[in-house]
């Protein structure tokens, strides 16, 4: 292939056909922002993942999600309604077309439908399916039902989050989703790699609980190594490494165990050190079994001090602290705004441009960028059903009427 | 037959602690030939060969060892780059440039070359060689924040979630690059930001605030943006057992009702919608506490999941550990050490149906592939290898 069939982004020349809801449409976008070209198919009328909040105008309307606006960047969509006869052989027909499908399902809904790996691979021994539900297609819990809640409570998340008084504590927002979509991106982009070599496709079984799980860093690690069930200890590190301390203005997050000769002198020439100046407590093993008493020394100079301060001053005797920053703060980073790593994508209903964050790499090869906002339902019918598998303005008008697009 | 998917791939680990050998062990764990960089000097604490930590992220690679600051090891890094994939690694952006190592003098020996930059920051920017850690750019990045009851009192998550995170983001940039490469022939530089790759997963969020910047608060455990009510964690019969639930759909409500005996609840007209659901929540939440309070959280889960109300227990490490869905799934398993003894270790939760991942190893010891590595790929004479490890640049 040569480079200007190439310039939309690294995965040009790829095409998926997205049937998830909130639970991978990251997957898609993901793959859709590199470049590869992703057609969402919802149910007439609207996807259900239209109605994950927060949104515009904090209107709970099927136009003004931002879960779904961010979820569903640079897609085409397109209304197709499968529980018909006449949906699902236009499905197949797009299957000939669009090798790769990513679907959140319960498992067993596409084989009642006479639409599981085994029937789709029939039609096209390409075909690459991901599914992605809330605990997999085997098991004994693979009918159970799921949400980024039951996520993060199965998987792990929840237990060790949150303070050792409160109780335990998702982590914000919809994280098992986008956990689960990247595991999904890459079991796509292997199968690939896999299909180039041997011809043939794939069934990628992805379970939001394993995304949760496999991702818990030290947790499952401690328990196997040393049978410790880690808990909650709010913002302190399982290791006591790292807390987060309150500030004049807002809170840092700190290192209680890097250059700690350098923080003691730091706190001594404000007359803050207290007795940390003893020799004993140059000893980690020490500090890491008494840190009670550091973290109150500590807090009682951290609250002398502004945040922007103790960031800059420590990151120049290269401490490795950060402030905790709200979304606002986010917006206003000076690192990003450099990078920028915020782009604006026009809204024509409001006339308005919103401000998107970017994936986080950059490539050494420069494209062509064709940023585009998330798709309004079936907004794309013609280009595809017209353009593509070549029905009539007739026929057309006919599904729309019998609500089959 | 077995189809192990990376197994023609090269990749030199130059990355340490857990962003970085977290997206090298995806590839080995796909059968990439992953050669890790070590020292003896830096093989300590998380990065010391015997830790569990170390054991974790680094099963399935080779090790060898090689000191960067000799300049001899220079040209024995090249030499291995000029016949690996991809190079991937995790230093702040002035060590590579230090060692004459960055991609444009990589790419001089091995034109198609893919190198991945793991950095906290990005490589440009005001704050590029500022120091960070998992836990620090959770905060830069809003989860801190965010994850937390009242913001007057950030939480955040109980783990180093941003290494995993980024650790994901590397592959998905790596595998890309490689499909553009077998497509084109070209190599490919990539620039990644773990802080940025934080700000990624609160991406709704971040479009929220640019349209009401002081509107946004931390969420606890309630549905502020999700479309279910009740909502939430409660306490169930037993310490430290707790149980989620979460009613989404009119049937899920009149589910529950069923389940917590008083099926005419559902018709109640302060509970007949969503919104209205939404406003009493708290009524909701206490007739649920009060219902899960004398339970175990395991019969709560069943009753409710019984009746399709989603539904799951709080589990702890000992939960996961035991967990027969997930054995089911032959999630975990033992790897032996060099030293015989088993290890459990969770696998990927990316299941082919057909495509295999081809046998387990546990991870190196310190420069256990220095013959192989130096002798066989690099062909070097065992005297010329001994000389090297003489001068400490092996070593």
């Amino acid at each position: 292939m040569n480079s200007e069939a190439r310039e939309q982004g690294l995965l040009d020349g790829i095409r998926i056909l997205d049937l998830a809801d909130e639970k991978a449409s990251f997957c898609t976008k993901l793959l859709a922002d590199l470049g590869a070209r992703v057609v969402k198919i919802e149910k007439p009328g609207g996807d259900e993942s239209r109605r994950m909040g927060p949104f515009w105008e904090n209107a709970s309307h099927l136009e003004k999600s931002l879960s779904f606006f961010y979820n569903n960047t640079n897609k085409l969509g397109i209304t197709l309604d499968l529980d018909r006869n006449r949906g699902r052989e236009i499905f197949l027909e797009l299957v000939k077309q669009n090798d790769i499908i990513v679907e959140t399902f319960q498992p067993g809904y596409l084989g009642s439908l006479k639409l599981d790996f085994n029937f789709l691979k029939a039609v096209n021994r390409r075909l690459i399916l991901v599914s992605v539900t809330g605990f997999g297609q085997t098991g004994p819990r693979k009918a159970y039902k799921s949400c980024d809640l039951v996520a993060s409570a199965y998987g792990g998340q929840m237990y060790v989050t949150g303070s050792p008084t409160s109780p335990p504590l998702k982590a914000y927002g919809e994280q098992s989703y986008y956990l689960a979509s990247l595991f999904a991106a890459i079991g796509i982009l292997l199968a690939i790699r896999k299909r180039s070599q041997t011809g043939i496709g794939e069934h990628v079984d992805i379970s939001l609980q394993e995304a949760v799980t496999a991702t818990l860093e030290h947790v499952m690690i401690r328990f196997f190594s040393e049978a410790i069930i880690a808990g909650r200890q709010g913002s302190l590190h399982w290791n006591h490494a790292f807390k987060i301390f309150a500030c004049k203005d807002g809170f840092i997050h700190l290192t209680l165990f890097q250059n700690w000769e350098t923080l003691v002198e730091w706190l001594d020439s404000e007359g803050m050190a207290e007795d940390l100046k003893d020799k004993k407590w140059n000893n980690e093993e020490y500090r890491r079994q008494h840190i009670e008493h550091v973290i109150e020394v500590v807090e009682c100079w951290t609250k002398t001090h502004r945040v922007d301060e103790l960031f800059e001053l420590g990151q120049l005797m290269h401490f490795p602290w950060a402030p905790v920053l709200s979304p606002k703060d986010i917006l206003n980073s000076a690192q990003l705004k450099a990078r920028k790593f915020f782009v604006p994508l026009y809204h024509r209903e409001n006339d308005t441009e919103l401000s998107y964050a970017q994936l986080p790499f950059r490539f050494s090869s420069r494209f062509i960028s064709r940023k585009k906002r998330a798709p309004l339902p079936g907004q794309d019918n013609e280009k595809i059903y017209k353009g593509e598998l070549g029905f009539s303005n007739r026929e057309i008008q006919q599904l729309l009427h019998l609500n089959v697009i | 037959m077995d189809h192990i998917i990376l197994e023609e791939l090269r990749v030199l680990d130059l990355t340490r602690v857990a962003a970085g050998p977290y997206a090298t062990r995806i590839m080995a764990d796909f059968g990439a030939e992953v050669i890790k960089l070590q020292t003896e000097k830096i093989a300590t604490g998380a990065e010391s060969n015997e830790s569990a930590y170390f054991r974790a992220w680094n099963r399935n690679k080779r090790s060898i060892t090689l000191d960067l600051s000799y300049p001899e090891a220079k040209d024995l890094f090249l030499e291995l780059t000029r016949i690996s994939d991809v190079v991937v690694e995790n230093f702040s952006p002035r060590v590579m440039q230090n060692w004459g190592l960055n991609y444009n003098n990589l790419k001089k020996v091995r034109p198609d070359l893919i190198m991945i930059s793991m950095s906290a920051m990005g490589q440009t920017g005001p704050w590029k060689n500022f120091a960070a850690f998992g836990p620090t750019l959770q905060s830069l990045g809003g989860l801190s924040y965010l994850t937390s009851f009242s913001k007057d009192t950030p939480l955040g998550l109980g783990y180093a979630y941003a290494d995993m995170i980024a650790g994901l983001y590397g592959v998905v940039a790596i595998l890309a690059a490689l499909e553009y490469r077998q497509q084109t022939g070209c190599g490919q530089y990539i620039d990644l930001s773990e802080y940025e790759a934080v700000c990624t997963t609160i991406g709704p969020t971040l479009l929220d605030a640019f349209i009401n910047p002081d509107n946004i608060l931390p969420q606890g455990n309630s549905a502020t943006h999700i479309p279910a009510a009740p909502y939430g964690c409660y306490k169930c019969s037993g310490d430290e057992r707790w149980c989620a639930v979460a009613v989404f759909s009119e049937d899920e409500w009149q589910s529950l009702c069923n389940v917590l005996g008083n099926p005419s609840r559902a018709g109640e007209e302060r509970f007949s919608s969503l919104s209205n659901r939404k406003k009493n929540k708290v009524e909701l939440d206490k007739w649920l506490a009060d219902w899960m309070a004398n339970r175990s959280a395991e019969e709560a889960v069943k009753l409710l999941q019984g009746a399709g109300i989603p539904a799951g227990i709080i589990q702890n490490a000992g939960d996961l550990a035991g967990d027969p869905h997930l054995h089911a799934r032959n999630f975990f398993k033992e790897l032996k050490g060099p030293d015989g003894n088993g290890t459990q270790t969770d696998t990927s939760p990316i299941k082919f149906t057909s495509a295999k991942n081809g046998p387990w190893k546990a991870a190196p010891s310190l420069g256990r592939d220095n013959d192989y590595v130096y002798g066989k790929l690099l062909g070097l004479t065992e005297a010329e290898i001994k000389s090297y490890i003489e001068r400490g640049i092996i070593a």
